[in-house]
């Protein structure tokens, strides 16, 4: 059997997608070396078109779009990753204590998950920022709080497939405890089903993020790919540009996760991807 | 040999260039007569389901591919057909026997339904005469009340009933050739008898020619007519069944006859000290959920059962599935909670202790679990997994690691396996391995739930002979589940028969196999596959 690494770097698609996302990380880690100015300073004419001074031109009101973009690229790369972990973190908290205990805990959990997952996911993220007022932070905790259930959901489905196992029950008859053998035998055996879907989630924070970011209700005085395109959309005629290349960028990166996470997912289950 | 049904001629099939060798089958020849049973037999690994595959076009292309050779099947090559042409004559002309039937059904349709399928596919008839062919197959397998069974879901049906069904789906279109693939390696002692004498029966009634592929000898002496034993791929020996039994020539068959596990009863050391393991009267009952209108159903699994075990001895529970043994087990480890009853281990109680409260007795008993790919956590390394046991009970990381390297050369593997992780071990190996980690708190009373029984019969044999030998070295007394009257034989001094949760039988294993008292204790010891010929092998 061919190892894990690879299956997954050989897979072409996966290749593309990792050589997409090493630039977008790279540009969002280095974005004040390659694009020292602020990003809502007026560097030159307004409407300038692309390949001109400017690689990708500039905005209504003259500001680079390149230097937006690198920018923008750190916020919302930033955003999406912390509202990830947040809500794999807390997914899988209640998805492993529902599935471990069963019973009367798994049905208050999974009632309270369904409760959440029953609200259409961005109208709810709307009213929380509405709410909790537009902020980076507040952002993060929107964006986690719309997308735990399905965390959740894929957790206690494996902790229950998990813990019929015989090694669950070797350990009970070693005399461990349930804490310890929900984190040393159940968890790590639950592991690749919750990266790929962890790493899926990405995509779709990005997805809300720009959203949120076009309706006026990103982070302030915090340049991200959404917010490019919300103020561009108005020269959508006259400036193609504004709303065009802010919109590839998300495109491609959203898609570039999306072949990832297929790649893991294949390479984590060779079994479903050939035979 | 011209009225041969099926000819393969050096028959090769390749495997992907990433395993551990070239050709699942390389060059292998054989026939198959009309109404001839000609079984294969070898370990896991030896290619015979791959060869039964290989002549349906069953094989996992494009990874697996036959690679040579000519199988022949009335008057032609089947290798040459096309796709449309293979289906045609799957199911028609050659039928198959998987070993799992639960899988081989679709769970959600009436079996009645699915052998229906089968001729509506095939067949031009009409409903009516197909409800009636139906029937009628139904009938030929010995199931009683047809109608109410062809109403039936395969849950609802046991595991040999379901066999039965699966046998009269392959029945459905008089075909020429069966080919069986360990069908009876997932049911009991008694339902495998009954089984084999079926279709022992059926291919004499309807002339059909059979490919049993197995890796029991015992069943090879129940059914073969001819023998064909396989290694890494290739035909070591093959001839008439009484020939190869009971002279065989190639050593590998004569290793395979020697792992038959013998009807030699052990006997018994004489002890007049106080019993390791009491129990009393236990109970315990299964509630499964009632729900839309459906009335709880109860099943006492356990039901008033007292025994005891002596110390160093050790104690055969054996009975069919569903007959307690496992949940009598389950109750003793504390897996399961009794609702009654009293189970004491060397003078104290441990029945109705917490979990907690349980724990410092985890180091006079552990367990040996049945399966050994699902009782090893995939992801801890194999020191790690045999160290839980004494980490827990307060033995530093250091020297619980240190005991796991010596644990590991005892039971025959290298000290350097406890770097290493489950999944690079054979079967026999990973059982190894659940045995170093029951003895790793070097407890006094080892449970083991069918430690071998998913184990091929000569990994079995090594691992049994490992099992004795830890038993004289570590004093320890056993407690040994398992359906095999054969198994039950080897390692125990005492027998214990259990049915329907009752223990209807109890003595020493000389005195059951000369003098069984209880009916259903002759008719397990009947089931014993291939018991005349371990009998004359003495």
């Amino acid at each position: 059997m061919k190892s894990f690494w690879n299956r997954f770097l050989g897979n072409p698609r996966v290749l593309i997608g990792m050589i997409w996302l090493a630039v977008v990380v790279l540009v969002a880690l280095f974005a004040n070396l390659l694009a020292p100015r602020d990003p809502f300073a007026i560097a030159g004419v307004p409407f300038m078109r692309p390949g001109g001074a400017f690689l990708l031109g500039t905005d209504s009101l003259g500001r680079d779009v390149m230097a937006g973009l690198m920018h923008g690229a750190r916020t919302t790369l930033l955003i999406a990753v912390l509202s990830t972990l947040a809500a794999v973190a807390f997914g899988t908290l209640v998805g492993a204590v529902a599935g471990y205990y069963g019973g009367l805990v798994d049905d208050i959990l999974m009632r309270t998950t369904e409760f959440f997952q029953t609200i259409p996911s961005f109208l709810f993220a709307i009213v929380l920022i509405a709410v909790l007022s537009p902020s980076a932070i507040n952002l993060v905790i929107a964006i986690s709080v719309v997308s735990w259930p399905p965390i959740t959901r894929v957790v206690r489905a494996e902790v229950l497939s998990v813990k019929s196992r015989e090694f669950v029950q070797a350990a009970v008859v070693a005399g461990q405890r349930d804490s310890a053998i929900l984190l040393t035998q159940v968890l790590p055996n639950t592991l690749s089903p919750l990266i790929v879907t962890g790493s899926l989630l990405v995509a779709t924070a990005i997805l809300i993020e720009s959203a949120l970011s076009f309706l006026g209700l990103g982070a302030p005085n915090q340049m991200s790919w959404g917010f490019m395109i919300g103020a561009g959309r108005s020269f959508l005629r006259d400036a193609w540009w504004l709303v065009t290349v802010p919109g590839i960028a998300i495109l491609l990166t959203v898609l570039s996760i999306n072949l990832v996470g297929e790649g893991l997912n294949d390479a984590l289950n060779p079994r479903l991807a050939d035979l | 040999m011209s009225d041969s049904v099926l000819a393969i001629e050096n028959l090769v099939v390749a495997l992907p260039a990433w395993s551990d060798r070239k050709h699942a089958v390389s060059n292998v020849s054989l026939e198959i007569g009309t109404k001839e049973i000609v079984c294969v037999v070898g370990e896991s690994g030896s290619g015979k389901s791959i060869m039964g595959k290989a002549i349906l076009g069953l094989l996992p292309r494009p990874h697996v591919r036959t690679a040579g050779g000519r199988i022949m099947f009335e008057g032609r090559d089947l290798l040459s057909l096309s796709d449309e042409e293979m289906r045609k004559l799957r199911g028609g002309r050659i039928a198959m026997i998987f070993q799992e039937p639960m899988t081989a059904l679709n769970p959600l349709m009436k079996v009645g339904r699915q052998i229906d399928e089968v001729l509506e596919v095939h067949t031009d008839l009409n409903p009516a005469a197909r409800r009636a062919r139906v029937l009628e197959l139904v009938n030929d397998v010995h199931l009683p009340d047809p109608e109410r069974m062809i109403a039936s879901y395969p849950h609802q049906l046991s595991g040999g009933q379901r066999q039965r069904i699966v046998i009269a789906m392959a029945l459905a279109l008089e075909p020429a050739l069966i080919i069986a693939d360990e069908p009876t390696t997932a049911l009991d002692v008694t339902t495998q008898a009954q089984i084999l004498h079926l279709m022992k029966e059926l291919q004499r009634a309807h002339g059909t020619s059979v490919l049993f592929i197995t890796h029991d000898f015992g069943v090879v002496a129940e059914i073969a007519d001819r023998v064909a034993v396989m290694r890494h791929g290739e035909i070591v020996e093959a001839g008439p069944a009484d020939h190869v039994l009971r002279d065989p020539k190639a050593d590998y068959t004569k290793a395979l006859v020697a792992a038959v596990p013998g009807l030699k009863p052990r006997l018994k050391d004489a002890q007049a000290q106080p019993p390791l393991l009491v129990v009393r009267d236990l109970e315990k009952t299964y509630v499964s959920a009632g729900g839309f209108g459906a009335a709880a159903r109860r099943v006492k699994a356990v039901n008033k059962v007292s025994l005891d075990l002596g110390r160093q001895s050790s104690l055969a529970l054996v009975g069919e599935s569903g007959s307690g043994k496992s949940t009598l087990a389950r109750c003793i480890i504390g897996l399961e909670t009794p609702e009654s009853g009293e189970i004491l281990i060397d003078g104290a109680r441990i029945s109705g202790l917490s979990r907690d409260q349980l724990r410092p007795y985890r180091r006079q008993m552990q367990m040996v679990f049945q399966d050994p790919f699902a009782s090893l956590n995939p992801r801890q390394r194999v020191g790690d997994i045999i160290a839980i046991g004494p980490m827990i009970q307060g033995v530093a990381r250091e020297q619980a690691l240190a005991e796991a390297r010596e644990l590991l050369s005892l039971v025959g593997l290298k000290p350097e396996a406890v770097d290493r992780y489950p999944h690079e071990f054979s079967g026999g190996q990973r059982q190894r391995i659940g045995i170093a980690r029951a003895l790793a708190v070097k407890p006094k009373l080892i449970v083991a739930d069918e430690p071998v029984s998913a184990l091929d019969v000569s990994v079995q044999k090594q691992v049994l002979e490992l099992l004795n030998a830890l038993r004289q070295t570590f004093g320890l007394s056993m407690l040994f589940i398992t359906h095999d009257l054969r198994v039950a034989a080897t390692v125990c001094e005492d027998i214990a028969i259990m049915q329907r949760g009752e223990i209807v039988e109890r003595g020493p294993t000389a005195r059951i196999f000369a003098d069984p008292q209880h009916p259903y204790t002759k008719s397990l010891l009947d089931a014993v596959p291939g018991k005349e010929w371990i009998s004359s092998l003495g």
